[in-house]
């Protein structure tokens, strides 16, 4: 061991002349139309802007463009046509905005990537944002500026997280060469053939050379019309098992490793080591919107009884979870929405609360039917009571949270039989098909003010007939929630909003159809001489202020 | 002979063919294609998008039907696009192809190299001490988790010594290397990863090596050649090491399967970018047509070795017959 | 040659192997430290009985204490009723991530472990022998089909072959939901898997020595002498197809137990919380620089046991070897 601390306290601390990130998932070509990876997403805001983005806050601020539109800068209006209520946003990009080789950003590259992206041979994930534009106009005398004509009036219109643009001069010709070819673009975007032409980006960075599956550099964007970076070269290595990330930081192979990256547990360990031995690191975490929770399957006949699914609440202890197994880094949650997201509540007018009772989880049981039996375990109408509980397999904190779980509940009398699965499995098969039996563990990714749609209206329940889409996977039904997700939608007032997702809230923590454990937060750890560098907790990573970043 | 060896050839290829079906086919029962992954991360998909996406790729289709357009765009020798990385697959495949090449190849002469003679030696002083310490290290080298030597490699050299990186393939933004600068630099990231699969595969190099040695000087000629007076090493290489060698061609031939499947777990602790990581990366994400090239690749080239060992049988021991 | 003949034989035969098998000492150590083991594997229970400490006890405000630390069981704490009594309690190896006694968990771990690798190992030997020795007695078509199906899967990638296995929902298959429904489930379908796919090398191996063996001057003189073709194959085939398969199966032990360990490695094995060496080593490889003994005791278990498997099946190999008897 004197070895290794003689070596330890060897270790490089980086300077401004390279960075180099380690990063545990597979990333893409960084095309943003194309783009479905979450590690994609992160590298690509080194290089790239969006319209706009949201703040540490979180807040939703102007990117690439001058100003958000809203109704009350008059920015958008609100219009009927054919008895439809449509809405018409004004946007103008940044005067000095430009690609990397030197062309102006417009409103046609705006408009192209609209068109791009709703291309039925182009392989685009996520639709929705730009489907819900009817038209876009661009102002011939000014192309800066353009309006979105979208096709309904939702108040979340101007919300275009996942909006990208894409270089019209560079990508234009091979678009209208192969569109017609079933992922013809895909295949022939310069993104993919040459990706390392400074004209595809308009980050601060730009890419030197991607290996997919490899690594990948970037140096500085000369031609970034914002905040010039401090760091001359970033590389982002890709280091597919968590188990060695720390010798490769230990190592000095790399300086610094992503928000995809320690697993949590990993990272208080790493901390204490880091502060006991006084290394050049420092593990940053930050609350996110990631809301671990169980399912609690509406199909099953044990669960079907409201009174066993409170028991089941009132039965653990999560408060003494986040403060064992996360050091109270990771926070209790009440309900869907984090206290990061201004839709939050924890006022007990408006929800129920459910703390720790252990006598009332079994006065509850007692009453629905289930008898403690002479093993330890209740029993009704000579059946035990006995759930199964998945989880994706190989997940360590969920794996620990299950088992402090499962002895939670068999202090009241409930057997759990934890049976998981790989996640492919558990998320296409089980809990899609609503196969999970009785409890499936798992997570909702979510961003501020999310309307929960995809997770618990009725028509979001998979089956068949939808072709086994949404997310309601308790299989929960509620006629009254379905109507106000309805209303929240075309609810302009924020305060008006707010009350009805309290509504939601009520009616989500009464019935109890999911058992809400805690928030994720994310982890991830930098050089202590970093400066400038702030994780969000959302989808607009800390990649996003590369800019500031600085090695001292 | 060599009707034997054509007969066999037209087998070979046959049980590719139809390996290549069971292949595709396992590969659709699993749950789960691309689209309905990335559904299941992003909450932002509807049903539209789905139904939109599968169609686009093709995931609509039954499986036999997907594999008879595989089978048509491979035989035209297109082998098809990467769903995940969304480039061509030849392209994807062939730099991975050739890291892994010299990875387990490298691993593999190094075991042979030196399990062979360490093998007859302990063969030959069985029941002594230096038996006992080669067969308690190839006992070893048998029994060590793969990915727990590959991290304790790491701590070992990477962070206690400091003396080869912790992963990687080449020093990432070092330029165009030229000749002997790229074959150090290459080195240096080969070393951990060829160390610990040669100390996988070595121990069972050498008890076969061991075992069938002592088996072969046991026999019955060996004693007539002995008696008729030759002198030990024209027995021991001559006699013994001959006969010895039939057991040990199949063992290292079957251990040519090895060289893709058997480098997953050590490639993705190293994070060495060979084709092992690829093969289990694309079963894990489904990207259909990179898992069947490399399944098919490493299929091949596991059935034209098993076919080369037979060979090798009938050139070694006249007495198996061809009939 | 009488069958009264045969039967003596067979006995002395079984005496000899035992005189043999003596005279190599590290194979006597090795069985004598397998055999503690399974003592240990089996007595796990009694542990638990009389130490008070059952594998999945928790507690979760002293994780990853060290190696002889004494962690505080509260007074609350209803399911640990014959440690609330006690109030303090020994962990000899330290504690995991959930405060669970190492020790313990290590010696119900055996019994996984051991388990998986002693089930897999004897039916993937008994299957490769009946394919094995079918291909190499009977040659012609038979040998063909068996020996291409046998190169076929012997062909396929394992380590991927298997992670698609595992992601295929075996539950669809009738007999095996009828069979298991609970927490061991896992196990029954780790070891299907790897039954499935570890017989080929014994098939293999054994139709190689039958067809060495077939051409051999004692059988061909057996052969000319009258004998009938079972005589042939039990008193001569058998004992030389017996020593490499007892070296094949005790590699197939070890073998096992690092499947175990390498399909936990990629999350797919023994699901918790039951204690197999191979998941203890993956919940531990995370945090191998904070907590290297986590690590280390699981590995070395599975080093100890599988080096021992190999020391008694090389021991067995010289034994039952016919022509080392006839020395």
């Amino acid at each position: 061991m004197l070895l290794a601390q003689s070596s330890w306290g060897a270790i490089q601390k980086p300077t401004n002349e390279v960075l180099r990130i380690g990063i545990t998932q597979e990333f893409e070509n960084l095309n943003p139309v194309l783009m479905q990876m979450m590690a994609t997403t992160i590298i690509y805001k080194m290089v790239n802007r969006n319209l706009m983005t949201m703040d540490a806050t979180p807040k939703w601020i102007p990117q690439l463009v001058k100003s958000i539109p809203s109704l009350a800068n008059k920015g958008a209006r609100i219009y009927t046509e054919n008895g439809v209520k449509k809405i018409s946003a004004n946007w103008e990009i940044l005067p000095n905005a430009v690609w990397g080789d030197g062309t102006p950003i417009t409103g046609y590259d705006v408009k192209f990537a609209w068109t791009v992206a709703r291309t039925p041979t182009v392989s685009v994930g996520e639709r929705e944002q730009y489907d819900q534009i009817e038209d876009i106009k661009v102002d011939e005398k000014n192309p800066k500026k353009f309006t979105f004509i979208y096709k309904q009036a939702k108040w979340d219109f101007a919300r275009l997280g996942t909006f990208y643009v894409l270089p019209k001069h560079l990508e234009e010709e091979i678009f209208n060469k192969y569109s017609k070819e079933n992922e013809g673009y895909a295949k022939n975007s310069q993104y993919t053939r040459n990706p390392t032409n400074p004209g595809l980006y308009n980050g601060p960075y730009r890419v030197e050379e991607i290996k997919l599956g490899s690594h990948l550099s970037l140096i500085p964007n000369e031609k970034f019309y914002g905040k010039k970076p401090n760091i001359k070269k970033i590389i982002l290595k890709l280091i597919p098992n968590t188990g060695t990330l720390e010798a490769n930081m230990l190592s000095g192979t790399i300086d610094m490793v992503s928000e995809l990256g320690f697993t949590f547990d990993q990272a208080l360990a790493f901390d204490k080591k880091i502060k006991a031995e006084h290394l050049p690191f420092k593990i940053n975490f930050k609350e996110g919107l990631t809301y671990e929770h169980i399912d609690l399957n509406q199909e099953n006949p044990i669960l079907k009884d409201v009174r066993v699914r409170k028991a089941l609440v009132y039965a653990i202890n999560r408060d003494n979870l986040v403060k064992a197994l996360f050091e109270g880094k990771q926070k209790k949650a009440l309900h869907m929405i984090s206290p990061m997201d201004p839709w939050y509540t924890d006022d007990p007018k408006k929800i129920t609360l459910y703390p720790t009772d252990k006598a009332k989880a079994g006065q509850l049981l007692d009453e629905a039917g289930w008898k403690m039996g002479p093993d330890g375990i209740r029993v009704k109408d000579g059946q035990k009571l006995s759930l199964p509980f998945m989880t994706t397999a190989g997940n360590k904190t969920r794996e620990l949270v299950q088992v402090y779980l499962q002895k939670e509940w068999k202090s009241v009398g409930i057997d759990i039989q934890i049976k998981n699965e790989p996640a492919r499995v558990f998320f296409n098969e089980t809990t899609k098909k609503g196969k999970y039996g009785g409890m499936a563990m798992y997570a909702w990714i979510s961003s501020p003010e999310n309307t929960p749609r995809a997770q618990l209206h009725t028509a979001n329940i998979p089956n068949a007939a939808n072709g086994w889409s949404g997310q309601n996977y308790p299989r929960w039904t509620n006629p009254e929630v379905d109507k106000i997700i309805e209303e929240i939608d075309v609810t302009f007032d924020p305060k008006k909003r707010k009350n009805l997702v309290a509504k939601v809230l009520k009616a989500y923590t009464d019935e109890v159809p999911v058992i809400p454990l805690y928030y994720r937060a994310e982890v991830s750890a930098t050089p202590v001489n970093q400066s400038g560098y702030q994780l969000t907790g959302h989808q607009f990573s800390s990649s996003n202020t590369i800019e500031n970043w600085n090695l001292q | 002979m060599t009707t034997f060896i054509i007969r066999r050839l037209i087998q070979t290829v046959i049980t590719i063919a139809m390996l290549s079906f069971v292949c595709f086919y396992i590969l659709s029962l699993m749950p789960g294609d691309p689209v309905d992954i990335l559904a299941s991360s992003n909450p932002h998909i509807t049903s539209e998008d789905v139904a939109r996406l599968k169609a686009l790729y093709g995931l609509d289709k039954p499986a036999y039907v997907r594999y008879m357009n595989w089978l048509k765009t491979v035989i035209t020798g297109d082998l098809g696009y990467s769903r995940t990385y969304k480039i061509p697959v030849s392209e994807l495949i062939g730099p991975r192809l050739a890291n892994t090449f010299f990875l387990s190849l490298a691993a593999l002469g190094l075991s042979i190299l030196v399990a062979i003679p360490l093998g007859i030696i302990a063969a030959l002083k069985q029941g002594t001490k230096f038996d006992y310490v080669i067969n308690l290290g190839a006992f070893a080298g048998i029994s060590v988790p793969s990915f727990w030597l590959g991290i304790v490699l790491i701590l070992a050299f990477s962070v206690w010594l400091g003396m080869f990186p912790a992963g990687g393939t080449f020093t990432i933004g070092a330029g165009e290397l030229s000749g002997w600068e790229f074959i150090k630099d290459r080195m240096k990231y080969m070393t951990l990863p060829v160390l610990s699969l040669t100390a996988l595969q070595l121990g069972s190099f050498v008890r076969y090596a061991r075992s069938s040695m002592i088996e072969s000087m046991r026999a019955d000629y060996i004693r007539t050649a002995r008696a008729k007076g030759l002198s030990r090493l024209t027995v021991v290489l001559g006699h013994g090491f001959r006969n010895a060698l039939i057991p040990l061609v199949t063992v290292i031939a079957i251990s040519f399967s090895f060289i893709f499947s058997g480098a997953i777990i050590t490639e993705t602790v190293f994070a060495y970018q060979g084709v092992g990581k690829l093969v289990y990366d694309s079963v894990i994400a489904n990207d259909f047509n990179v898992a069947m090239i490399a399944f098919m690749i490493s299929v091949a080239m596991v059935l034209v070795m098993n076919l080369v060992a037979d060979i090798l049988y009938g050139y070694l021991d006249p007495r198996i017959s061809y009939g | 040659m009488s069958f009264q003949d045969t039967e003596e034989k067979s006995k002395s035969m079984a005496q000899m192997v035992w005189e043999q098998f003596k005279e190599h000492r590290l194979a006597l150590i090795s069985l004598f430290i397998i055999g503690l083991f399974i003592i240990m594997a089996l007595g796990a229970p009694f542990v638990t009985k009389w130490t008070g400490i059952s594998p999945d006890d928790q507690n979760v405000f002293s994780r990853y204490l060290p190696l002889m630390s004494k962690s505080e069981v509260s007074a609350d704490d209803t399911s640990n009723r014959l440690a609330a009594s006690v109030n303090t309690r020994l962990h000899i190896l330290g504690t995991d991530e959930l405060g669970r006694d190492v020790l313990i968990r290590l010696v119900y771990g055996a019994r996984i472990s051991m388990g998986i690798g002693l089930v897999v190992a004897l039916i993937s030997a008994l299957v490769g022998l009946l394919i094995g020795s079918l291909a190499g007695v009977y040659g012609g078509w038979i040998d063909t089909v068996l020996m291409r199906v046998t190169d076929s899967l012997l062909s396929l990638p394992l380590l991927p072959i298997l992670i698609v296995f595992a992601a295929v929902d075996l539950n669809k298959l009738p007999f095996f939901a009828s069979l298991v429904e609970n927490q061991s489930q896992s196990i029954f379908k780790l070891v299907f898997i790897l039954c499935l796919f570890s017989w080929m090398t014994v098939a293999r191996l054994v139709r190689g020595s039958i067809l060495s063996i077939k051409e051999r001057e004692f059988i061909l003189a057996a052969r000319t002498m009258g004998a009938s073709r079972a005589e042939i194959i039990i008193t001569h085939m058998v004992p030389n197809i017996l020593a490499p398969l007892l070296v094949a199966v005790t590699l197939n032990v070890g073998q096992s137990i690092l499947s175990e360990a390498a399909l936990s490695f990629l999350g797919l094995g023994i699901q918790p919380p039951i204690p197999s060496w191979g998941n203890m080593l993956f919940n531990a490889q995370e945090i191998i620089t904070q907590a290297p003994l986590l690590a280390i005791f699981p590995g070395l278990l599975i080093l100890i046991v599988v080096v021992c498997f190999n020391f008694v099946g090389d021991g067995l190999q010289n034994a039952v070897d016919p022509k080392a008897l006839r020395r």
